[in-house]
């Protein structure tokens, strides 16, 4: 019963996520075209639409990872379909009121929402807007902080703390009681997820003690530094999210043996669990009052994050793939391309943190380029191949990549045509967050119009797999389900 | 002499504050900027021309004076040429030296460039205009006449005017030749790095400034970020702590 109701809010849960995604992209095509100077939206309308396409698009891939975790962990331990609901239920509250606050209340301060821009005196959008804002942002904290941490406290029932960051595998013994690289990642993804959402509440608390009380204004560095830490961390935790899906499922679909967590699999993420919290310095450069010894941490942290949790996927993936006989699936090439998006879109983040490159590319289009990559063609990729999967698993379909190949196909040319203007455009040193760009930047028009277009081949690719997946998860509901 | 010094200090109190509206005193810095400077007629030493001429081919700084001045513009000027001197950046602007006192002529000026012996150097400008009034209030300049002393009451101004001709920072008082750079710096487009000073009100700053060392140091505004972390830890002791307990009841 409990398994029957999990699979009805996943599958709610999918088909809410992929509406969303298809809207978002649509506002990202619209935003392009403009900078292409084909369509010619108002400024405010511009950035209200860069707000909205942000904050939805992160909110959703970070929920895609929660729900595929949280419908994989009950493979292992008694997940909650009530908690679920509960996320689900404030999730789609929260994106009203977000859309409401952009679109009925012009709020344009982007996904960063910078202290003190949204409660600028001279801001374009009324105060109620910025309230509105910000109450989604509890919203949407509320929900998933409550998931996160019902989550964790079902996988602490049955492995104690050490067995959560298996550290009984780092001694090189065959311990007793094994930690499967599941449970390893979605607990150190969730704990930094739990964080970053505390983080979150301390940044709102601040913000609402100078809106609602006189004569308290916040620092803004202070104000800065709690935004990057929860931004930037929530984007990287989502990452890790899907990638413990990819543990999970990709060996099992492609019809070869489990990972197993190895003394180097545990180190790996053990280390990208303590690095990932601080990597955020990276985006406090630009801040010269910023302590030395944080921007440094900042650059080395970038480093370590993602290289161990990288070089372990990559060479745990490549040790399945190469010369072994795999069944290729739909699921597994999203997996497979998902880990390559994923990989070029970290190796742009980290030339892009590089202090002595980020003077240069900081304000530029290769920022969008990196994330982007690793998300449209990384974390998108990854958990749209859970969601395939678990579609797939709902109707008691078969999974086959044959008939699927042009949806493939219009994925690809679409999502790394569009990555690819990004990357032109920050090579040629073209702003981001122009709502048009000025005379002296040639590039940046018509980069922009031919992104938006990929983004129409991908935006197909997508409805075609959207398609496919409602199709298969309203099976979920059906009683011989 | 006791009796003299009481007449002095009641004398001074009646004569009450000199500029009761504030006068020449409420110049501020940051008034009027990314505004346009007026575009008035120079006579220079010649030719005529307008303003607007000058800050199209290149950045202006605009120094107020005038020459009959016993007090602030002469070791205002005298230090400005000494700093432009030791800076340097050559053909990146010109130094519009301008009178806001009519009774001034160009020959005046002329002669007060030569005092100063920047008479054949290309960068410094000496002007008059017949609108100093337009000019001295699109900048907030509020010079005020004192005719008993037969002197403008006045602060020494410096104005950076970009090719657009727009305002883009004000330097009241003579400043240390620091300043002077990073006006230069403003006016040539490049970076300047500045940031709000850490105030009273601010809740938690990140960092402390002292500004006679120059010397920032962090706060305990940065201990904030240690909370996520701190809350987290103890909600996963707490977690593990309890589930441990509940598997040893179970088993």
């Amino acid at each position: 019963m409990e398994n029957r109701s999990l699979k009805k809010v996943t599958s709610v849960w999918i088909i809410t996520i992929l509406v969303l995604f298809l809207a978002s992209i649509t506002l990202g095509i619209i935003m392009r075209f403009n900078q292409g100077t084909q369509l010619h939206l108002k400024p405010n309308t511009f950035y209200a639409t860069l707000t909205t396409h942000g904050v939805t698009m992160i909110g959703i891939w970070a929920a895609a990872g929660l729900v595929a975790i949280n419908y994989l962990l009950s493979r292992y331990v008694k997940t909650s379909a009530g908690l679920s609901i509960f996320a689900l239920v404030f999730t789609v509250i929260g994106v009203v009121m977000l859309w409401m606050s952009t679109f009925a209340g012009n709020f344009h301060a982007a996904w960063t929402f910078l202290y003190p821009l949204p409660l600028a005196p001279y801001a374009a959008w009324k105060a109620w807007a910025t309230n509105l804002f910000l109450w989604s942002l509890v919203v949407f904290g509320v929900g998933w902080l409550v998931w996160s941490v019902g989550m964790m406290a079902q996988i602490l029932r049955n492995y104690s703390i050490t067995e959560i960051f298996a550290w009984q595998h780092l001694t090189g013994k065959e311990p007793e009681k094994k930690t499967p690289p599941f449970i390893l990642i979605s607990s150190v993804s969730l704990i930094g997820i739990i964080l970053c959402l505390l983080a979150a509440v301390v940044l709102l608390v601040f913000f609402f003690m100078e809106m609602y009380t006189t004569g308290v204004k916040n620092d803004a560095l202070l104000m800065k530094n709690l935004t990057y830490f929860f931004g930037h961390t929530l984007a990287n935790e989502a990452l890790y999210l899907g990638l413990a899906a990819v543990y999970e499922l990709m060996p099992e679909v492609g019809g070869r043996k489990k990972f197993g967590t190895t003394w180097y699999v545990a180190l790996g993420w053990n280390c990208t669990m303590v690095f990932v919290l601080t990597a955020f310095f990276h985006h406090m450069y630009m801040d010269f009052v910023q302590p030395g010894g944080f921007q440094i941490v900042g650059q080395l942290a970038s480093y370590f994050a993602s290289l161990p949790a990288a070089a372990v996927t990559a060479f745990s993936v490549a040790t399945l793939v190469y010369r072994n006989r795999i069944k290729w699936s739909f699921t597994n090439l999203l997996f497979f391309i998902g880990i390559i998006g994923w990989l070029i879109g970290g190796v742009g983040a980290v030339i892009d943190s590089t202090i002595s490159n980020n003077i240069i590319l900081h304000n530029t289009l290769w920022v969008p380029a990196h994330f982007h990559t690793y998300n449209a063609m990384g974390n998108v990729l990854l958990c749209l191949g859970f969601f395939w999967w678990a579609a797939h698993d709902f109707s008691g379909t078969r999974d086959t990549f044959r008939s699927h190949w042009p949806t493939l196909t219009l994925l690809l040319i679409g999502g790394f045509g569009f990555v690819l203007m990004f990357y032109l455009g920050g090579a040629s040193s073209v702003p981001r967050r122009y709502a048009v760009y000025p005379e002296g930047i040639a590039n940046g028009a018509p980069l922009a119009t031919a992104a938006a277009w990929f983004a129409v081949v991908y935006l197909v690719g997508m409805l075609m797999v959207f398609l496919t997946i409602i199709r298969r998860c309203t099976k979920a509901f059906s009683p011989a389900s | 002499m006791y009796k003299s010094l009481l007449a002095g200090l009641l004398a001074l109190t009646l004569a009450g504050p000199a500029h009761p509206d504030g006068g020449v005193y409420d110049l501020s810095e940051e008034e009027g900027l990314y505004t346009p400077i007026a575009d008035v007629p120079l006579h220079l030493a010649s030719d005529t021309t307008q303003l607007s001429r000058l800050y199209a081919r290149q950045p202006v700084m605009v120094a107020l004076v005038f020459t009959r001045c016993t007090g602030i513009c002469s070791p205002f000027l005298l230090r400005l040429a000494e700093d432009m001197r030791a800076l340097d950046p050559r053909e990146k602007f010109k130094v519009l030296v301008v009178s806001f006192d009519p009774r001034d002529t160009q020959a005046d000026m002329d002669g007060y460039a030569r005092l100063f012996q920047l008479g054949g150097d290309d960068r410094w400008l000496f002007a008059t205009t017949p609108q100093i009034e337009a000019l001295t209030s699109s900048v907030g300049f509020r010079p005020t006449w004192d005719s008993l002393s037969g002197q403008f009451d006045h602060e020494a101004l410096l104005v950076g005017v970009n090719g657009n001709g727009y305002i883009i920072r004000k330097m009241a008082g003579i400043r240390e030749r620091k300043d002077i750079a990073s006006l230069i710096k403003t006016l040539t487009g490049e970076f300047i790095p500045s940031y709000p000073l850490p105030g009273e009100d601010r809740l938690l700053s990140c960092f402390t400034y002292d500004p006679v060392t120059g010397v920032r140091k962090p706060s305990y505004g940065l201990l904030i970020l240690l909370v996520p972390a701190a809350i987290t830890f103890i909600l996963m002791l707490w977690m593990g702590l309890a589930s441990r307990k509940w598997r040893l009841k179970k088993s």
